[in-house]
């Protein structure tokens, strides 16, 4: 059945990613127990962010995971640790078995395992605990490069914009059709 | 996400009408900088060469060594060495510039300048070893330039530093020598802290915080000689009694500004205003000319002379955002670049004078000694002038303004304990602390740091450790702090001391003629005068036949910032004491430096660094450290 809501996905700018690591760090400290760089550090806590700044053919950005609708690594899950609700794809920790078969079926490289299966988890539970809209990695990006993104809304913005500037050309249209 | 700003209510009165006029002040620039780099933060951003940034992974997954193999421990302490290097250049150019002017008077080349405290160049010259009798002062003047100048000129790598030598005990001494951190001259130890965190040279972290502890002291060294030499210049600090924050501003008067650090520039500011005023008054200034101290300038003049202080260091801004300052006449370190664009929004002129200290924006007023006089007038006629643009619709002083009595050198500390035992002027102190009627002694010093909300840890901390009947000196931009939050009264001994501390301060106050007790909180001067504290405490350790980290005596830096602080608050460590540090220092990715600097420190110096952000649990920590201090004594 096709889910009531649709994705929503972070979006990196790679024109504007300046590779600082900077959405790395709040990453792994937002999803640590104590959501304090120093105070991690300092209990020497083993972190892993769950996004990866990446740099190909001279463009840098960060990849974590696209949500997918129809994502691959549910299908190979073979413990049902890894489902899509609530607009999302969720790895349920405590019945993963850290095998790596969503590793292995993740077009972007996404998910890595540390004991358990990790990725991208939209910063659901931190939003909900300091009442934040973005992910800690768009707060984060000193440039404004990582955005939380709505495709419902995105898409709409996308059909104005194309409307408008058609709109825009009729008025000039010097043939009658 | 930061978005703290002050507890100055003067600053909170003015930070409504900045944002309404759309000018944006340090604590916007503060919030427009959240979130900051998470690897600068715990030093773990290395920028030493250009194969770099290289970052550790403080987590551990990602890379633990830079591309030429430095790991956490090597990058963090070479950043840290070069900070500490940083604070000495700063400070010791201070020196030398003074002692440069000392050497000039001598030869008779600056008639804008005399020795006006004879009796404390004479005390400086006997300390240093030099023979005053039957010679004329100008010779004991050039000796006493000569012999601080050989601290910037010795090459002999196994000496000590003469000011280090006629300031710290032989003990003291005796401790820190076989650690290979006494400097021999300030100028090669600072270059050899650069020279040795370059790439590909010291990577051992211990050896090179050894080297940076070296430039520390090297740091303290030109600030002692600063600070004494600055006395026989200016005159040494007596009590007086006069004005903090922004209150101190007046409508009817040019209004003149002096910020920055060095006093050879302010001393000459104020002695042509005097002889202008009557150009004030005829240009429609009914107050005439109206001198106002910011930062640690101001900490100068007001401890030597009474001179208001309108501001410390967060606030600097807002003495431009009144619409009624003149002149902000500025010479060197923490002037904010922001200065000049703020007051392009009003009448205000921004005059630099130093020409290796420059802002965009501002005009600049060349400053030598030589011709001092003549560019002091320059700039109090630009102020006279620019008086006659004020917009009077953007005028807003906020009536805010508290009494300060301050100018508490070693030397008046111990004139006014010499009124109660003139024989034995320590005795009072001694008797006092063996009695527990005052606990220990706490020095509060360093910056003002947007990392904090301005000045409230500074009270905070001072007022729990007065009612825990500990004895509360300041400097720098926290003695700026305590000035005007009110607590260099003498009502604040009475809300706050401790029934022990009260006693004391009400009989040592009362005996020095004050009429009721010393304020609550001592204000020693600027931040380059944290060595009058040294001062005392080495005599009271002297006298007790201790150590200076047996004596119960803490020192507290709540908001710290700039790299004078970290070569201070160094120093301090180096020299047995335990140094509160309530920023938490760009260290914390390399565990092996924070321990050297927190607890293996105590072993080798005595003194130890103490990191507590929130001001509440660092009064405790502190008050714990007296208490401890006291039991192995045995008192």
């Amino acid at each position: 059945m096709q889910s009531a809501e649709e994705n929503v996905v972070i979006y990196a700018n790679p024109e504007r990613c300046l590779s600082c690591h900077s959405c790395e760090v709040a990453c792994a400290v937002a999803h640590a127990d104590k959501e304090d760089l120093i105070t991690a550090v300092s209990d020497g806590l083993q972190l892993y962010p769950r996004n990866h700044v990446v740099m190909a053919d001279g463009v840098t950005m960060p990849i974590q995971c696209r949500q997918c609708e129809d994502a691959p690594c549910t299908f190979a899950c073979p413990t049902g640790a890894c489902t899509r609700a609530d607009g999302r794809v969720r790895i349920v920790e405590r019945d993963c078995i850290g095998c790596g078969q969503c590793v292995i079926m993740c077009p972007f490289g996404a998910i890595a395992v540390h004991g358990v299966a990790k990725k991208c988890d939209l910063c659901v539970d931190w939003r909900a605990r300091n009442g934040k809209a973005e992910s800690a990695c768009a707060e984060a990006c000193p440039t404004n490069a990582i955005r939380f993104v709505n495709l419902k809304a995105y898409r709409q913005a996308q059909l104005e914009a194309r409307a408008r500037e058609l709109a825009q050309s009729h008025r000039h249209m010097r043939i009658p059709l | 996400m930061n978005t703290l700003t002050s507890s100055d209510p003067g600053v909170l009165e003015l930070l409504p009408i900045a944002k309404s006029s759309g000018i944006e002040t340090v604590f916007d620039r503060a919030k427009a900088q959240q979130p900051q780099c998470g690897f600068g933060t715990l030093g773990l951003c290395c920028r030493t060469c250009w194969k770099g940034p290289c970052r550790i992974d403080p987590f551990g997954e990602g890379p633990q060594y830079g591309v030429c193999g430095a790991d956490a421990d090597t990058i963090v302490a070479r950043q840290l060495a070069r900070m500490m290097a940083g604070g000495a250049a700063a400070h010791s150019e201070h020196g030398r510039h003074i002692a440069l002017a000392l050497l000039g008077i001598s030869k008779g080349e600056l008639p804008d300048y005399q020795i006006r405290d004879e009796a404390k160049l004479v005390a400086i010259a006997s300390r240093l070893g030099i023979s005053t009798e039957n010679r004329s002062m100008l010779d004991i003047v050039r000796d006493v330039a000569t012999v601080s100048l050989e601290d910037f000129q010795c090459q002999d790598h196994d000496k000590t530093c003469n000011w280090l030598k006629a300031t710290l005990s032989e003990k003291r001494v005796r401790r820190l020598k076989p650690l290979g951190v006494v400097p021999h001259n300030i100028d090669a130890t600072i270059a050899q802290t650069m020279a040795r965190t370059h790439v590909g040279c010291d990577a051992d972290a211990s050896n090179i915080m050894l080297g940076g502890i070296r430039a520390a002291l090297a740091d303290f060294d030109g600030m002692a000689l600063a600070t004494e030499l600055s006395d026989a210049l200016f005159g040494t600090p007596t009590p007086a009694v006069t004005a903090a924050n922004l209150g101190v501003i007046k409508p009817n008067a040019v209004n003149v500004a002096v910020t920055g650090h060095n006093p050879l520039l302010s001393e000459v500011v104020c002695d042509v205003a005097k002889q202008l005023n009557a150009e004030a008054v005829q240009a429609g200034a009914r107050d005439g000319i109206n001198i106002i101290g910011i930062c640690c300038t101001g900490n100068e003049l007001m401890v030597r002379h009474g001179i208001p202080l309108a501001a410390n260091y967060l606030s600097q801004e807002m003495a431009i955002m009144t619409g009624a300052l003149d002149v902000m006449v500025v010479d060197v370190q923490c002037i904010m670049p922001s200065l000049p664009r703020i007051a392009a929004c009003f009448h205000t002129q921004v005059v630099t004078t130093m020409d290796e200290n420059k802002m965009t924006g501002a005009t600049h007023v060349s400053f030598h000694e030589k011709h001092a006089a003549e560019a002091a007038r320059e700039i109090i006629r630009i102020a006279i002038k620019a008086y006659g643009h004020r917009d009077p619709r953007a005028i807003h002083i906020p009536d805010r303004k508290t009494t300060a009595i301050v100018g508490f050198g070693a030397e008046s500390v111990l004139d006014a304990l010499a009124k109660v035992d003139a024989a034995d002027p320590l005795r009072p102190l001694v008797d006092n602390i063996r009695s527990g009627n005052i606990q220990g002694i706490a020095l509060f010093c360093g910056c003002n740091n947007t990392r904090t909300q301005q000045d409230e840890s500074f009270v905070r901390i001072a007022k729990k450790l007065a009612g825990d009947n500990v004895l509360l000196l300041a400097t720098g931009c926290g003695a700026g702090a305590f000035a005007k939050h009110g607590l260099m009264t003498q009502q604040a001994t009475e809300q706050y001391a401790g029934e022990g501390l009260k006693s004391v301060l009400t009989a040592i106050g009362t005996a020095a003629g004050l009429g009721g007790p010393l304020p609550l909180v001592l204000h020693m001067g600027s931040c380059v005068d944290n060595s009058r504290a040294v001062t005392v405490a080495t005599a009271l350790a002297k006298k007790l036949d201790v150590d200076l980290n047996e004596l119960p005596l803490v020192a507290s830096a709540p908001e710290a910032m700039s790299e004078k602080a970290v070569a201070i608050g160094t120093w301090s460590v180096a020299l047995g004491i335990p140094t509160h540090l309530g920023t938490v220092p760009q260290a914390m990715g390399s565990p092996n430096v924070i321990r050297l600097l927190t607890q293996d420190a105590k072993d080798i110096f005595g003194g130890y660094f103490l990191v507590e952000s929130n001001p509440d649990a660092a009064a405790e920590k502190l008050f714990a450290v007296i208490r401890e201090k006291r039991s192995l004594l045995g008192i």
